[in-house]
């Protein structure tokens, strides 16, 4: 949809700022930085990868899951128990718990995306709950249960994760990488198809593509970034609890892929920041935290269902037309 | 003697669950059923009515019977508010949005909780305090009774969905609502009512629970999801289907609880996932 409005023949300043967008992008979290701090500024950057990967299985091919914490969780153990275990090299490690998102959502596919709606979000949670059982009880020895375990990288080169400065400009670079990533692959031909996915599934059978194969994919592509997310926040943070894989949390990522507007990357990256400053800064001088976020996302799913970018673009639409 | 003095207690722990878990899923199972919409915030009615038992029985001198039933009563009201100003508004809204509009009046409800009644578990004592012994294995029977109110609200429900008129319809809206309508009657009216009484027979489920665990603010989370495994093991709408799987996975929580306990909730997901695997449900 932003592809379309943005690219608009008549509107070339449009097109140079669709093709030079993640500049946009990385200027923002850059002006960002001296105000919030780096360390915060970090936080917010990996976020938003977790809400890009979640907006493309939700905003683009319209499954809402309610266990994305689950492959969050996956990567940030994965990593930690790589480093704990096996090497200390954040890239090795980093690597990991690629793989290891990868093989969660390749064997947790089958079983998922024959879901849909209601469907697919609980069994979602189902799995989530089932690995923070895992993750607190079962392999607790390893897990460190409830009070998680740190996790030390070795320095790689000039990549030492422990400065401040690196793990901003790593996580920049990888936010970056994830949106033109996406940003290629949902304008792709492929793009096109998990859209009509969304619409109508039926047809989108009847024209002779084998949908399981493309939910599982999207599926698989959606987990593996949030592994990915997982990773880089314990490379950031230096710690793992059982935060990680809560399954009370779940309700984060899908605020902020609303707020922004599931159906638009620029939305989620948006998303991803606001819900930050909200939990980060207003959560202080919000006493009733949760209520607020109850009435937010009431008010979101009446009146704003298309989230800031949504709103902004049909504004737009409507002046382009006028 | 020993040998199958564990098994008894294991059996009847696991009945009592699966008495309440069946409470507590009927409103959710019909919520769907009728209204296509899945209630998240279904375990509201569920822990208030937990902590208006609570609060009432210092006020009535510990008489439990009364308090039971004022608190039910009081479910009422709340029923309706939330089918009336949320559930009614997503009606053939896309069910993303039920889903995540249901959730945010469950955040709601339990943060009001917290600013009412505190964050702190506050335990309840057995109110009967007696046991007895069935096969000379003493039980509590407080157990024994939740059993045997879970197998009343079974019958009475069949008899209701069976004999009344409003259970004919509702039944006649869960095959096809379309049909219902096109005869002239204000299914709208009927949905709503089904939901006040799920609601009741959820907040009957925590005062009935409230004895067995202690109250708490986030008690209905964990509920939330068992009673939805219940509903989807069971079939989503079907009434039937929702008894026995509530007993069956009770008996899972209590069998799982026997050899393992931190790991009796998790197994209960186990067989739901197993279920979804062979059944997938079309929503």
């Amino acid at each position: 949809m932003d592809k379309n409005l943005l690219s608009n023949p008549r509107n070339k300043m449009s097109d140079f700022f669709y093709q030079w967008d993640f500049l946009g992008i990385a200027f923002g979290f850059m002006v960002l930085m001296p105000l919030i701090g780096m360390q915060r500024t970090t936080d917010f950057i990996l976020f938003c990868i977790y809400v890009l990967a979640y907006t493309l299985l939700y905003g683009y091919m319209g499954r809402l899951s309610f266990g994305h914490m689950l492959y969050l969780g996956t990567g940030a153990y994965a990593a930690t128990l790589f480093a704990a275990y096996v090497s200390k090299n954040p890239f090795l490690a980093l690597l990991f718990a690629i793989c290891a998102g990868l093989a969660i959502g390749l064997i947790l596919g089958p079983i998922v995306v024959r879901a849909t709606g209601a469907c697919f979000a609980l069994i979602n949670l189902a799995f989530n709950h089932m690995g923070y059982f895992l993750a607190l009880v079962a392999f607790a020895k390893y897990t460190g249960g409830e009070d998680g375990r740190a996790a030390s990288f070795a320095k790689f080169g000039f990549f030492d994760f422990n400065s401040k400065p690196l793990k901003f400009w790593v996580a920049l670079f990888c936010l970056i990488l994830v949106f033109f990533f996406l940003k290629k692959l949902i304008s792709s031909p492929y793009g096109v198809l998990i859209k009509s996915i969304k619409e109508d599934e039926n047809r989108v059978k009847f024209l002779g593509y084998n949908t399981f194969r493309y939910k599982w994919v999207t599926f698989v592509i959606s987990t593996t970034l949030t592994a990915f997310a997982g990773a880089l926040t314990v490379l950031n943070y230096g710690y793992m609890t059982t935060g990680f894989i809560d399954p009370g949390r779940n309700v984060e990522v899908i605020f902020a892929a609303l707020i922004g507007g599931p159906e638009s990357l620029y939305g989620a990256i948006l998303g991803g920041v606001a819900y930050m400053i909200i939990s980060n800064f207003l959560a202080i001088y919000i006493p009733r935290w949760e209520m607020f976020l109850g009435i937010a996302l009431l008010i979101i799913v009446f009146k704003f269902k298309t989230g800031v970018v949504g709103f902004i673009s049909d504004r737009m639409k409507n002046e382009i037309n006028a | 003697m020993v040998q199958i003095m564990i098994p008894i207690n294991t059996i009847a722990y696991g009945l009592t669950i699966g008495g309440i878990l069946y409470i507590i899923s009927i409103g959710l199972s019909l919520t769907f059923g009728t209204m296509r919409i899945v209630n998240f915030a279904h375990p509201i009615a569920y822990t208030l009515g937990a902590y208006f038992l609570i609060t009432l029985l210092p006020f009535i001198k510990g008489k439990f019977f009364w308090g039971a039933l004022i608190s039910v009563l009081a479910i009422i009201p709340i029923g309706y508010f939330i089918e009336r100003y949320v559930i009614r508004k997503l009606y053939g809204v896309a069910i993303d949005y039920a889903i995540i509009a249901t959730y945010a009046v469950f955040l709601i409800g339990i943060d009001l909780i917290k600013w009412i009644w505190g964050t702190n578990p506050i335990p309840l004592s057995d109110p009967i305090g007696r046991e007895i012994i069935l096969f000379s294995v003493p039980l509590p029977l407080y157990r024994v009774t939740v059993i045997g109110i879970s197998l009343a609200i079974y019958l009475c429900l069949w008899l209701f969905f069976k004999k009344s008129i409003v259970g004919k319809i509702v039944v006649a809206a869960l095959e096809d609502k379309d049909a219902v309508r096109s005869l002239g009657i204000n299914v709208n009216r009927y949905f709503s009512f089904v939901f006040v009484l799920g609601s009741c027979l959820a907040g009957l489920g925590g005062v009935l629970y409230a004895p067995i665990t202690s109250v708490h603010p986030y008690m209905g989370f964990m509920i939330l999801l068992l009673s939805f495994a219940v509903v989807i093991v069971g079939g989503l709408g079907n009434l039937q289907g929702t008894f026995f799987s509530a007993f069956g996975l009770g008996m899972v929580i209590a069998i799982t609880g026997r050899y393992w306990p931190p790991a009796s909730e998790a197994m209960v997901f186990v067989v739901m996932a197993v279920v979804l695997i062979f059944r997938p449900i079309e929503v």
